[in-house]
């Protein structure tokens, strides 16, 4: 009997992935743990490993997203038949060449998985029965403020809701839940698989498109639409900003003496290095920006890991320097290069994106002054940090030129009250301007 | 098919088994030239006499227990309970006596008694002679207990409790009486033990008994005008119960609300929940929902009783939570 490859679930939250190739042909052997396809997440791209030794017989899903759990290759011994027919492989395939068509998708779901069987008709009736409960309940329950996620990492849902997700292989914690106090049921779970509506009409009919050109229109990435909806998501948070302008003299001046310092083999620590290692020691001082806000909680840490926002091919991603609070300058310099080098190929494991407890965006190097962050949540704070420029500033009455450099907070105001932003902003600005003060 | 009303078909199951049988017979207090507190046996003494038309002194301890006594003898006896509150006068003869008897002979001996009795609020009996006690009985093993909503149902579920080797408790209900309804021409009998759909649908189910059953169906065509279709499920024998078939039905609409007019805790909706949560635990959308009569002794005046019982519009609220509007 042929082994079916199913599209793993590689990390909380992960819902489809996109087969960007196959490593391995139709035909060909295959052993356990040797590499069989490569696989972009709404984080990361990897190499997935195949779980069975054999022939890869077929491969179902070529390329493409593919939700978590469907069948997308078969192992097995050569010769072997794949399984076929009214069976679930068929079905996918036929998912997967209609991959555009939501309609069809949807049905694809709703077949029963033995068909004639009794059941079926029961599940039909039930569908039917959800779909209209399902309306009436958005109808009336459009906006429930109340989040299904609890601290302690429990998702309400409906015992319905629960099966169903486990079936289609969805993470329930990813849902928004319409039912009562949030709870996710079973047609949150039914909109969250159906497929995404078309794309909208093109742009193109609007007035003014480029001369000589079109419109271009892009597929939304996986990993696009989780910066969409988590950005829109934290849109919604009622935030704060607290803004400082930093004389950078001395930091500079550190730096500076770091490298002369440098070994080889040795990374260059870039002023943004020493900003994580004095925001770490600022976090571990100020626990109450050093926090997630989760809704029904606010949970503090007490160390501090430094997520840094990276633009990477793709799009935007967050890989963390965990621990930042007790790593020297040259160890975070070191950990961060090395991440931000597979963020820019687009390597980034799962683990380098979790946990952060902070995040910090810096736009220097692109000269911006001066700029606001979006928060990341559900951390309940991100700096962002602009270029550092010469400006006159009066030092006892007189005025001099020093590179300052200027930040800006977005605090949660959820979770941080406006003073406690103010302190931890004012530690950062005594500790750059003073960086022993970090020891 | 004739019409007949839930009391017409009441007496028409006992007038049929006693004209077919006898061993079959009925006692009780004022059932004879009165024709019992309401009407139910009325015309009976004429037509069977006075041995098999008795009437009893006021002891419902005496009254259960001839009729154990009867019944151990081969006997069919039928007898009746003015008002269930007064099942607590005779609670040693059935939970001891009646309902014991069968299994601590090793089935030498059966008890083949029927209780009939009928109780119930809406017309102001006060709080002694108005409750719904069926409850207590469905957590003694060894007895059965029977509550039909329909005069089809009442008559066919007599007509088997009768016939039945085991000690049966037949809850009626006051307000139930002169509702009608079509019945077959013959009297059929209904098994023990197995509920009746009584309305199809799709989004929610509710398991109901006794009058709540005609207060779900009327909350069932309210709900539909508001887009929600909804199941009625009447279990009409509460033990044994038909777990089967409300199973079936939850699993089908995802959500499921109980009714019964005793009071909520403690009642036979709690056990359909844990039946239901059971048996359909990843079939549930939402929290099973109770209705039920208030905490309370029932009121004499009449805006205070209907305040404690529960209504079709009880029913509809408990819907509308369960597919999250309200």
């Amino acid at each position: 009997m042929a082994t079916e490859v199913k599209l793993p679930r590689l990390g909380q939250g992960m819902e489809s992935g996109t087969i960007v190739k196959w490593l391995k042909g139709e035909g060909e052997p295959v052993k356990k743990r040797e590499p069989l396809y490569e696989l972009d997440t709404d984080k990361v791209t990897q190499e997935v490993e195949a779980e069975a030794d054999g022939v890869l017989l077929k491969i179902v899903v070529d390329s493409g997203e593919v939700e978590v759990g469907r069948t997308i290759a078969f192992i097995g011994s050569e010769g072997e038949d794949v399984p076929s027919g009214n069976g679930k492989p068929a079905e996918t395939q036929e998912e997967t060449e209609g991959a555009a068509e939501p309609e069809d998708a949807a049905e694809a779901e709703d077949e029963p998985e033995e068909e004639g069987s009794p059941a079926e008709q029961m599940d039909d009736e039930r569908e039917r029965g959800r779909q209209a409960a399902a309306a009436t309940a958005e109808a009336a329950t459009a906006a429930v403020a109340d989040a299904p996620v609890r601290p302690d990492g429990r998702v309400k849902a409906s015992p319905l809701a629960r099966r169903l997700a486990r079936e289609k292989g969805i993470d329930i914690t990813q849902l928004q839940g319409s039912g009562p106090e949030g709870r996710i049921v079973a047609g949150d779970v039914e909109r969250g698989t159906v497929a995404e509506p078309k794309a909208a009409p093109a742009v193109a009919l609007a007035a003014g498109a480029a001369p000589g050109g079109e419109v271009q229109e892009i597929e939304l990435s996986s990993t696009r639409k989780t910066i969409a909806r988590r950005l829109t998501e934290a849109w919604q948070a009622p935030v704060f900003q607290l803004t400082v302008s930093v004389d950078m003299t001395r930091a500079l001046e550190l730096r500076e003496r770091l490298v002369a310092r440098l070994q080889e083999g040795e990374t260059k620590p870039t002023v943004g290095d020493l900003l994580t290692k004095v925001c770490a020691a600022a976090l571990v001082r100020h626990p109450s920006v050093n926090a997630h806000f989760t809704g029904e909680k606010i949970l503090r840490f007490p160390y501090a890991h430094v997520g840094i926002a990276v633009a990477a091919p793709n799009g935007l991603v967050v890989p963390v320097i965990r621990d930042a609070d007790r790593r020297t300058i040259q160890e975070i310099a070191a950990a961060r290069a090395e991440m931000v080098g597979r963020a820019r190929e687009g390597k980034l494991q799962r683990v380098d994106l979790a946990d952060g407890t902070f995040t910090i965006s810096n736009l220097g190097m692109f000269g911006i002054e001066q700029f606001i962050a979006v928060l990341n949540p559900p951390q309940a704070a991100i700096l962002a940090v602009g270029s550092t420029e010469e400006k006159p500033v009066v030092r006892a009455g007189q005025i001099e030129v020093r590179p300052l450099m200027t930040t800006t907070i977005t605090c949660d105001h959820r979770a941080i009250d406006g003073a406690d932003g103010a302190e931890f902003l004012r530690t950062i600005k005594e500790l750059l301007e003073e960086p022993a003060l970090a020891l | 098919m004739p019409e007949l009303t839930y009391r017409e078909a009441v007496r028409d199951a006992l007038s049929s088994a006693m004209r077919t049988d006898d061993d079959v017979f009925i006692m009780g207090e004022d059932i004879a030239e009165m024709g019992g507190s309401m009407g139910v046996t009325q015309g009976m003494l004429a037509e069977f006499g006075s041995e098999r038309v008795r009437n009893t002194p006021i002891s419902e301890m005496a009254i259960v227990g001839t009729g154990i006594g009867a019944a151990m003898q081969g006997m069919r006896p039928v007898v009746e309970i003015m008002y269930q509150d007064f099942l607590t006068l005779s609670m040693e003869q059935l939970v001891n006596q009646a309902a014991k008897h069968r299994t601590m002979s090793g089935g030498q001996v059966k008890v083949p008694l029927t209780i009939r009795t009928q109780g119930g609020a809406g017309w102001s009996p006060g709080a002694q002679h108005a409750q719904q006690l069926e409850s207590w009985f469905v957590h003694v093993p060894g007895l059965k207990v029977v509550y039909p909503s329909t005069p089809e149902d009442v008559r066919g579920l007599l007509w088997s409790s009768i016939y039945d080797d085991n000690t049966v408790i037949f809850f009626e209900h006051r307000l139930l009486y002169p509702l009608k309804g079509m019945v077959p021409d013959e009297i059929e009998p209904i098994e023990l033990g197995k509920a009746r759909v009584m309305r199809g649908g799709s989004d929610v189910t509710v398991v109901a008994i006794g009058r709540m059953v005609p207060e779900a169906l009327q909350a069932a065509d309210d709900a539909e005008k508001e887009g929600i279709s909804v199941e009625v499920v009447d279990p009409r024998t509460l033990l044994p119960l038909d777990e089967e078939t409300i199973i079936a039905s939850v699993k089908k609409t995802t959500r499921c609300v109980t009714a019964h007019e005793a009071v909520t805790r403690g009642g036979f909706g709690a056990e359909l929940a844990a039946v239901v949560q059971q048996g359909a635990f990843d079939y549930l959308d939402a929290p099973i929902e109770r209705v039920g009569a208030k905490f309370a002794p029932l009121a004499f005046a009449p805006a205070m009783e209907q305040w404690v019982v529960p209504h079709a519009a009880d029913v509809l609220e408990a819907i509308k939570r369960t597919v999250a509007r309200s």
